[in-house]
């Protein structure tokens, strides 16, 4: 009965019946790997790009300097056909590593641990083969270069490495692409972020649509990346900045020209062990 | 100590990883419970003074040579099952990388150098420490007490690692023989084997034991005393490990760059002959031995190639110390966090 007197009371309140009727509405199952996978890959990549562990110790090698002893490392591994040489490299480059902040040491491990096992992975033929020797250099020498470029990014911050570059008389205009690109990631991948997110929201129930969306995240995200290469270019307008880089001399850290020198004076050890051991072989 | 590839019978090896997988999940579940996530990293520093321990070869008139361990010192650091697990760890390195002692008696020299070396020697530093409070005063007779307790319990704890050591080698010819009677493995009988480790352990590398606990426990008592497991309480957890524990790396390094002191005493260990020289000793090559695995080293015997052996030694020593130090570290970044937030107030 009191049902009945307040249906008539809501029609008498002018409310239409499908509104009076119970909602008995559950949203099937839905899986959204397609979203959620997209937004975890985003923010995988985002963090990444924000993880700035470029802390330098008290005995690190200036930018430009850690730059070129990293590569000329990399080289040195890469040429050498005596292993010692290699297990030399990798005692130096473990011992760094040990010494790295909890994170970078994590990801160091993770990118040169999946490297050299994938390496090896490949070079298992040749183990079968009689030719372990090989597998195991090759698998080594991909463990000790990745833990070296790892070391040298993460213990380097971003800033750092465009003036070190630049220092190393790499050109301007690629210097600028790197810094752009690495921006626009960061500030493209959060726009990316934020819509996918708007989308994951909006989608209720099961969306058979949802991967047509593709299309539209993808639009967003060009509109957002021409109307921010043009914010920046007035940006840079504005400034007074044409694109070249004038690197002023830093004021450099007590004792860094000692440190320098010292981690010279290593370099030309190491480059005479590596003439020695080639020597041998 | 450490038992080399094909001195053991295939089924005694099989014997000894049964027993310490148990022993090894154990050791994990405590370690995972009792050592806070900030701490992990210094168990991967204890575990290098064993390594660098074991690196110190000490000579014997007769041309033997023997090592300490340090086993004790990590347990009273660090608890017995986390001196299981980090010795553990320290001595799969040497095995898998330097190739001291054999893959397949790795569990069987983890029994008796990360087991019942820890254990016994923790057991009587407990017993002998009594119930004074760990860290009662540096200065006074509470340090004393303590550096005692540990002296003696690294002495016991070194001997009953060695005498099992010495078990399992002279049980070796009376299970395992040919038709001939010859050995299949380790030739020397319990009547040789016994006295042959006891008379090193019990006198020279005993008391090299004794020295290294001592004075590296000592050291970080008075040094670093937030390094260790019984120090994480309240305050404390606001000090930085890393600066609290500088002194000790300092001492990790030294030790390192000192490790080429144990190249001073030639000759090998008892028991971890080449297979060449045993047979000069018995007159024949035991058949398991001649027909056996072995497990090719990246760095044998601590070398490095056609670089000089001390070079080896050092670039070793730093292999082993970084490597265990970035496991710990690894493992620790892998253990949930940890928050205390004092006693409840319910009511």
């Amino acid at each position: 009965m009191a049902s009945e007197g307040d249906g008539r009371g809501a029609e008498r309140a002018g409310l239409p019946a499908w509104l009076m009727r119970n909602e008995a509405y559950e949203p099937p199952r839905e899986r959204g790997s397609f979203v959620t996978k997209s937004l975890l890959g985003m923010t995988g990549v985002l963090a990444r790009m924000r993880l700035d562990d470029g802390r330098e110790g008290p005995l690190s090698p200036s930018a430009p300097l850690k730059l070129l002893l990293g590569l000329a490392t990399i080289l040195l591994t890469s040429l050498c056909r005596n292993y010692a040489f290699v297990l030399v490299v990798l005692a130096l480059a473990l011992a760094r590593a040990a010494l790295l902040p909890a994170r970078a040491l994590r990801r160091t491990a993770a990118v040169a641990g999946v490297a050299s096992a994938l390496t090896f992975a490949v070079m298992l033929p040749a183990t079968l083969l009689g030719q372990a020797h090989s597998a195991v250099l090759l698998g080594t020498k991909v463990l000790v270069t990745t833990t070296v470029a790892m070391e040298v990014t993460l213990t380097t911050a971003a800033g750092e490495l465009t003036r070190a570059l630049r220092t190393l008389r790499v050109p301007a205009t690629a210097v600028l692409t790197l810094d752009l690109a690495l921006h626009s990631i960061v500030d493209l991948g959060r726009v990316a972020t934020e819509v996918l997110c708007a989308l994951r929201l909006r989608s209720v129930g099961r969306d058979h649509d949802k991967r047509s969306s593709i299309g539209g995240v993808g639009g967003v995200l060009l509109l957002k990346a021409g109307r921010s290469a043009a914010e920046t270019a007035d940006a840079m307008a504005c400034r007074g900045f044409d694109g070249s880089y004038d690197v002023t001399p830093e004021r450099p850290r007590p004792h860094q020209r000692a440190v320098d020198c010292a981690w010279l004076l290593g370099a030309a050890v190491l480059l005479a062990l590596f003439f020695y051991l080639q020597g041998l072989v | 100590m450490h038992i080399p590839e094909n001195y053991l019978s295939p089924s005694t090896c099989g014997v000894f990883a049964v027993a310490m997988v148990p022993l090894w999940m154990r050791a994990a579940r405590h370690v995972r419970e009792e050592v806070p996530r900030q701490k992990m990293p210094l168990v991967g520093v204890a575990a290098a003074f064993c390594f660098l321990a074991m690196m110190f070869n000490i000579p014997l008139p007769g041309g033997t040579t023997g090592h300490a361990v340090a086993g004790t010192l990590v347990a009273i650091l660090f608890g017995p099952w986390t001196a299981t697990l980090a010795i553990s760890m320290a001595l799969a390195i040497q095995a898998v990388m330097f190739g001291d002692g054999g893959i397949l008696a790795l569990p069987a020299n983890c029994f008796n150098m990360a087991f019942v070396l820890p254990m016994c020697g923790y057991a009587v530093y407990v017993l002998l420490r009594g119930r004074e409070e760990r860290h009662s005063d540096a200065a006074g007779t509470g340090l004393g007490r303590e550096l005692v307790a540990a002296g003696v319990g690294s002495y016991v704890g070194i001997n009953a690692a060695a005498l099992c050591a010495a078990i399992e080698f002279g049980v070796q010819p009376l299970l395992f023989s040919d038709a001939a009677g010859r050995a299949l493995y380790c030739p020397y009988p319990l009547w040789v084997s016994v006295p042959a480790m006891l008379a090193g352990h019990l006198t020279v590398w005993g008391a090299a034991e004794v020295v290294f606990t001592v004075g590296i426990l000592a050291f970080v008592r008075r040094v670093a005393p937030d390094f260790g497991l019984g120090s994480l309480a309240g305050d404390d957890v606001r000090v930085a490990p890393a600066r609290a524990t500088r002194p000790v790396l300092a001492l990790v390094a030294a030790l390192a760059v000192l490790t080429p002191l144990g190249l001073l005493a030639t000759g090998d260990a008892w028991g971890e002959w080449s297979v060449g020289d045993l047979a000069a000793q018995v007159g024949y090559t035991p058949a398991g031995m001649a027909h056996g695995w072995e497990w090719a080293s990246l760095m044998p015997d601590y070398s490095l190639g056609a670089l000089p052996a001390w070079l080896g030694y050092v670039l070793s020593a730093a292999v082993g110390v970084a490597a265990l130090l970035v496991a710990f570290r690894l493992l620790g970044a892998q253990a949930p966090s940890r928050v205390d937030f004092g006693p409840r107030h319910d009511g």
